[in-house]
């Protein structure tokens, strides 16, 4: 390996972590808190998975994130809150496994890589249903999740017997890259509403309804 | 009722509504200005995607007709191809050696060749592993490493590199050298492909590289390597090089390509025998060579790859990080200080600390 594709690799997982502090950094969790969680992710990652006969589960690619998720959960202020993310997250995981039947099976005929789209589809549901970066991350993380569960059950049902590998890629995986950019594109249309509602004049607290935690 | 309407329209922003309709292996024909066929695609092409002809002419495509087809491709004349004479010199040069590795896996676990598997597409496993293992076998048989995972990423749909980034990433825990993602193609007419090596029957292989990575210059390049290599040796094992659009989990190394080994209309027969000159070229471009002034130009077109990959992610994090800071400021002086506040709280404190007061 040159020097050049060394540090091309270890730029790319330096931009991944630091995006992955400042996302988990938003989600009431401090920064030291934040850049733990996303370092175990990458070391996590790098763990040999844990095998479970039909499934394979990897530490940093999808049991952090899912304990991440339970923690939001359980932290939730109300239960409505809790009720939305989880609502929100079966929901992402309908339109992860129809966007996957529907897309075409190849990248370039999709307007967008379908690395990318779960997450995208998690935001777009975090924000509708939770209102907020936390939904976000959980739609993203267990939309993703639970798509692939349902994927497996369909195969097992056809009587191909393919094992489960969850988060498998580690902090690269897709669990994590959609959970990351839920909560960038929450982040995103909450902040251009709040631009658009000062715009026109509207009380700087219209904007925090749609933006409803800070940090802790 | 207002929530779920936002959010059908939303996800139709993701959905172009021509790939609903369409079959998976569309083929278009790239022409030239003047109408004549450059060559055939399965696939949806997209303006910006480039194309490295078998004689080395280089093309960029500039517009695609979604209802002939065919996609207009500019010719941009002869692609710089890497000098690769020290092939001649130090062909006897190349043998077995320690921490020689390359990885393979099979993303489209159900791709089959139809005149010898019966059909195109056969589940669980199709005849595209047989060419994966021929492939490896002839890998280890000249000395390299092969760390080849033959799990399946059912179904053949979007997902299904999504699922097999996790394969991917495993394989490359291994430090190999490069990582090959073995597919064959699905142009129907059996013409494109069929070629004759060395007195045998063999097909042509395709190479595929993602330009929607922060490594596209670098397996632009490998790939180019490759093909300058494989022109040398044998003339007419590949076919050419298409640098589409999307990841193909490309994004995971920088020496990463996708192989296409015939199409779904040739004998599998014919891809297996291209294995053994595959095998070759992939051995003496990554472990020919490995003096003299050539040596030298390949690791200057692999570095000037690498820079510009971190360029591409230097230049996406500056915009990313500007443009969403001016988006929830209002101003540049603001904007600069919620830069600055980021890049304090990322570095816990060790950057831009705050004067005390």
């Amino acid at each position: 390996m040159t020097f050049g594709s060394f540090v091309l690799s270890a730029l790319a997982v330096l931009v991944l972590l630091g995006v992955g502090q400042r996302v988990l950094d938003r989600m009431h969790l401090r920064d030291r808190t934040a850049l733990l969680l996303i370092a175990a992710m990458f070391i996590g990652g790098l763990i040999p998975d844990i095998d479970l006969g039909v499934a394979r589960v990897n530490i940093g690619g999808a049991l952090i994130p899912l304990g991440v998720c339970v923690y939001l959960l359980v932290t939730a202020d109300e239960l409505a809150e809790r009720l939305r993310g989880l609502v929100g997250a079966i929901l992402t995981a309908g339109v992860v496994y129809l966007l996957d039947r529907a897309l075409p099976a190849s990248p370039e005929a999709i307007g967008l890589d379908p690395i990318y789209a779960c997450g995208i589809a998690g935001g777009i549901m975090g924000y509708l249903f939770g209102r907020s970066r936390r939904g976000a991350f959980i739609c993203g993380v267990l939309g993703v999740l639970l798509a692939d569960c349902a994927t497996a059950l369909v195969l097992r049902a056809q009587g191909i017997a393919q094992k489960l590998v969850l988060g498998g890629a580690g902090i690269f995986d897709t669990v994590v890259i959609s959970g990351l950019l839920a909560v960038l594109l929450c982040e995103l249309i909450g902040e251009a509403l709040e631009r658009l509602a000062r715009a026109q004049g509207a009380p700087r607290d219209y904007a925090r309804v749609r933006k409803p935690e800070g940090r802790r | 009722m207002r929530r779920f309407l936002m959010l059908v329209c939303l996800l139709a922003l993701l959905l172009p509504a021509r790939t609903l309709a369409e079959e998976a292996d569309t083929v278009y024909i790239l022409v030239d200005d003047r109408g004549k066929t450059i060559t055939q695609y399965a696939g949806t092409p997209e303006a910006g995607d480039e194309y490295i002809s078998h004689d080395n002419r280089h093309y960029v495509v500039r517009s695609v007709d979604e209802m002939t087809h065919t996609a207009l491709a500019e010719s941009l004349g002869s692609y710089a191809m890497p000098d690769v004479r020290w092939l001649q010199g130090e062909s006897q040069a190349v043998s077995a050696g320690e921490g020689r590795a390359v990885a393979l896996y099979c993303t489209h676990s159900d791709e089959s060749y139809a005149p010898t598997d019966g059909k195109a597409s056969v589940t669980p496993r199709g005849g595209i592993y047989d060419v994966a293992e021929a492939l490896k076998a002839n890998l280890e048989s000249r000395g390299v490493t092969v760390y080849y995972d033959d799990s399946t990423h059912l179904p053949h749909d979007a997902g299904a590199y999504r699922r097999s980034r996790a394969t991917a990433e495993e394989l490359l825990k291994n430090r190999v050298d490069a990582i090959f993602d073995v597919h064959r193609d699905g142009i129907p007419d059996p013409k494109q492909y069929e070629t004759t090596i060395d007195g045998q029957q063999a097909s042509m292989v395709r190479l595929l590289v993602g330009r929607s990575n922060q490594n596209t210059e670098s397996n632009k390049a490998f790939a180019a390597e490759l093909k300058a290599v494989a022109d040398t040796l044998y003339p007419e094992l590949v076919r050419d090089i298409y640098i589409g659009k999307g990841t193909y989990n490309q994004d995971l190394s920088p020496h990463a390509v996708l192989l296409e080994f015939g199409t779904h209309t040739i004998d599998k027969d014919r891809a297996e025998q291209a294995t053994r000159y595959m095998a070759e070229t992939i051995q003496k471009t990554l472990y020919g060579g490995v003096s003299g002034a050539a040596a030298g130009d390949r690791a200057a077109d692999t570095r000037r790859g690498a820079w510009t990959g971190v360029a591409w992610i230097v230049g996406l994090v500056l915009v990313g990080a500007c443009g969403f800071a001016l988006l929830s400021t209002g101003n540049l002086r603001q904007a600069a200080g919620k830069l600055g506040d980021g890049v304090r709280e990322i570095s816990g404190g060790l950057l831009n600390k705050k004067n005390k007061e």
